[in-house]
């Protein structure tokens, strides 16, 4: 389905979509006033892009350093071309260690592998413990948003998804309850997992360690009480040096949810005693991406989630509007690379207005990858009919003046005559929701005209 | 050829040309604050409480003070043993630490600019200690903070680490609705007494 339909079934809840918006604008309030105050925020932005532009320029010279170390450092590496080969290898490991129970933190990458139902599948328990993934996975449903999987659901949802699912009393939506809740039953289930999956911010060629950030310490529950570790990365989450932490550590939490850093940051490097660790390095299209100049820097990402709490597409369309496993300006540049077709209508879904790159910690030119992909896709796949035929009018019309001159009063004519029903007629999508204003009697050309002569009537 | 050399060779043939790494300069966010203040205020901020106490000591009895019916502790500072209630041996099974109610660990480094306070192996005598206890003290030297994560990992040799961890404030979520909630799946409170 299209991102401007899935948009509209989010939009029939009037009163949610304005709480939606209004609670990502919040959160962008509270990024702008953390950045406002670091001194040298533009250089460290600078930095950030700067850092990533030469690692991807040096990718595959880093990765086998990362590797190198990593094993050194006796922990194991598997690579996966694919989601499908992600699955298996996990599933592998879990396999071996006869791990029938697993505990996962945030990881969109498993999200985007649909690691979940193909462990799922073959009788292994996941639960994921991030309070907004374990939501989502009760509702049986994806994430909305990478850093608040949950915002598209209310309190009350989760009130009675919660007396469903882990039998709690009815509280009329208590976030404190209910997160108290939450707290045991996942105890319960930290205590007993036979294994840990979490993400990996950055991971560190020069000493084979990685970084995992989280504000509700699960990753870390997770880890230290499983007997095996398995972290999965996409290929782009290496840095070069352990001394960039201090970059990119600086940027992220700020640009997520204004935090000066989050909660938690671990650094693993070595499996504790008697225990495994595994690291899992994925492909899945990225190497792709690489190849394309005009969109490489999409793999700068460090999945703050920044561009998604300041669109103006995305507060009022919801993050499952776009159908991807990340949603939002950052998804709809990265969606396309790997199935222009599905993803078409992505690059679309927005204003050109270019906030997502200026809040960007990594300097992304996110609304330029946008209309470059939309030459692409206008290219490249069919387009509506309406669209196509109206686009190759108004390109005759914008390039003859007389013409354009004639059309536009006929246009302001028919604004201020035609009955409404006839003017907001189907191929008119614009009129579906709002009104056109009344016509002017003047062009602009006209107006200025005669403007500029009333000027020279009056110095004489 | 298996999946290795694959991605390898393909990111290989599709990488831009090389571009030189920029050099990071941290003078440049170099501002002239009060460090003690910064971190102090950066804590709170982070819904965990700071105090000012004299030595270790101190910091046990104020702890003591401050949690008076817990039936579970542990420190691993010297003298602790008025405090301990578990010895180390217990400490083996971590999947027995889940009824721990106060822990009190000493930390080498803290940074100003974001409150966080890093632990390392050499700190916390199992892994998950700092995250499945309820009450989380942690100690550390006036001295021993820097103004930004930049002097923060110029301290910290990358070779030598096994595991470390930066924690700022106590487990938190904002999951539901966007209100904040202290106490998620880690710590539910954290204190820092600067000596």
């Amino acid at each position: 389905m299209s991102h401007s339909k899935l948009a509209g079934i989010f939009n029939k809840d009037e009163k949610k979509v304005d709480w939606h918006d209004k609670a990502l604008w919040f959160v962008r309030h509270k990024r702008d006033l953390s950045v406002h105050e670091v001194k040298g925020w533009e250089e460290l932005r600078n930095l950030g892009h700067g850092i990533k532009a030469h690692t991807l320029s040096h990718l595959d010279v880093y990765l086998e350093q990362f590797e190198a170390n990593a094993l050194k450092n006796g922990v194991q590496v598997h690579w996966a071309a694919n989601g499908d080969e992600h699955n298996q290898i996990v599933h592998k490991i879990l396999k071996e260690n006869n791990a029938q129970k697993v505990v996962k933190s945030k990881s969109m990458l498993t999200e985007e592998c649909h690691l979940n139902p193909f462990l799922e599948a073959n009788d292994i328990e996941v639960i994921d413990t991030d309070l907004g993934e374990r939501i989502v996975q009760l509702a049986k449903e994806q994430p909305s948003h990478i850093v608040l999987p949950a915002i598209h659901k209310n309190k009350l949802e989760v009130d009675e998804l919660f007396q469903e699912h882990l039998g709690t009393k009815p509280c009329n939506g208590d976030p404190q309850y209910l997160t108290g809740e939450a707290r045991k039953h996942l105890r319960e289930k930290f205590i007993h997992a036979d294994a840990a999956i979490t993400g990996v911010n950055f991971a560190i060629a020069e000493n084979g360690g990685f970084v995992v950030c989280t504000n509700e310490g699960n990753a870390d529950m997770g880890a230290h009480l499983a007997a095996v570790h398995i972290a999965c990365m996409g290929v782009e989450k290496i840095i070069p040096k352990q001394e960039h932490l201090g970059v990119f550590l600086r940027l992220l939490a700020r640009s997520a949810t204004g935090q000066p850093i989050t909660t938690y940051s671990s650094h693993f490097r070595k499996p504790r005693k008697d225990t495994k660790m595994h690291i899992v390095i994925v492909d899945n299209g990225r190497s792709e991406q690489l190849s394309r100049p005009d969109f490489r820097a999409s793999l700068h990402c460090i999945r703050c989630g920044a561009c998604m709490n300041t669109c103006p597409i995305y507060r009022r369309s919801g993050g499952h509007s776009y159908d991807a496993t990340i949603p939002g300006p950052i998804g709809s540049i990265l969606s396309p690379g790997k199935d222009l077709t599905k993803y078409s209508t992505l690059p679309f879904a927005s204003t050109l207005c270019g906030s997502c790159s200026d809040v960007c910690p990594v300097k992304i030119d996110i609304h330029t990858q946008l209309y470059k992909w939309r030459q692409i896709i206008s290219k490249e796949t069919p387009q509506p009919f309406v669209k196509k035929k109206s686009m190759a009018a108004m390109g005759k019309i914008f390039s003859k003046p007389s013409l354009y001159g004639k059309v536009g009063a006929a246009a302001r004519w028919a604004l201020r005559n035609l009955p409404k029903s006839l003017i907001n007629s189907w191929p008119n999508t614009w009129g579906k929701t709002r009104d056109l204003p009344v016509g002017p009697k003047q062009s602009f050309d006209q107006w200025y005209k005669e403007r500029e002569n009333n000027k020279k009537d009056d110095q004489n | 050829m298996d999946s290795r050399d694959t991605i390898l060779k393909k990111l290989k043939a599709n990488k831009p040309e090389f571009i030189a790494l920029p050099k990071i300069n941290p003078d440049i966010f170099e501002e002239n604050i009060d460090k003690i203040k910064e971190f102090i205020r950066k804590v709170e901020v982070a819904g965990g409480k700071v105090f000012e106490v004299t030595d270790n000591k101190e910091a046990l009895s104020r702890t003591q003070e401050a949690f008076p019916d817990t039936k579970v502790n542990f420190s691993n500072l010297d003298d602790s043993g008025f405090f301990n209630t578990i010895d180390s041996e217990s400490l083996k099974n971590p999947h027995k630490l889940n009824d721990l109610d106060v822990l009190v660990l000493e930390s080498t480094l803290g940074v100003a600019e974001n409150g966080a306070v890093w632990l390392t192996d050499n700190d916390i005598p199992v892994r998950v200690i700092p995250f499945i206890t309820k009450h989380l003290i942690l100690i550390l030297s006036k001295e021993n903070i820097v103004s930004y994560m930049h002097q923060a990992y110029s301290a910290l040799d990358p070779q030598v680490l096994d595991y470390g961890i930066f924690i700022s404030g106590p487990s938190k979520t904002a999951d539901i609705e966007q209100s904040l909630v202290i106490g998620a799946q880690g710590a539910m409170s954290l204190t820092v007494f600067l000596v």
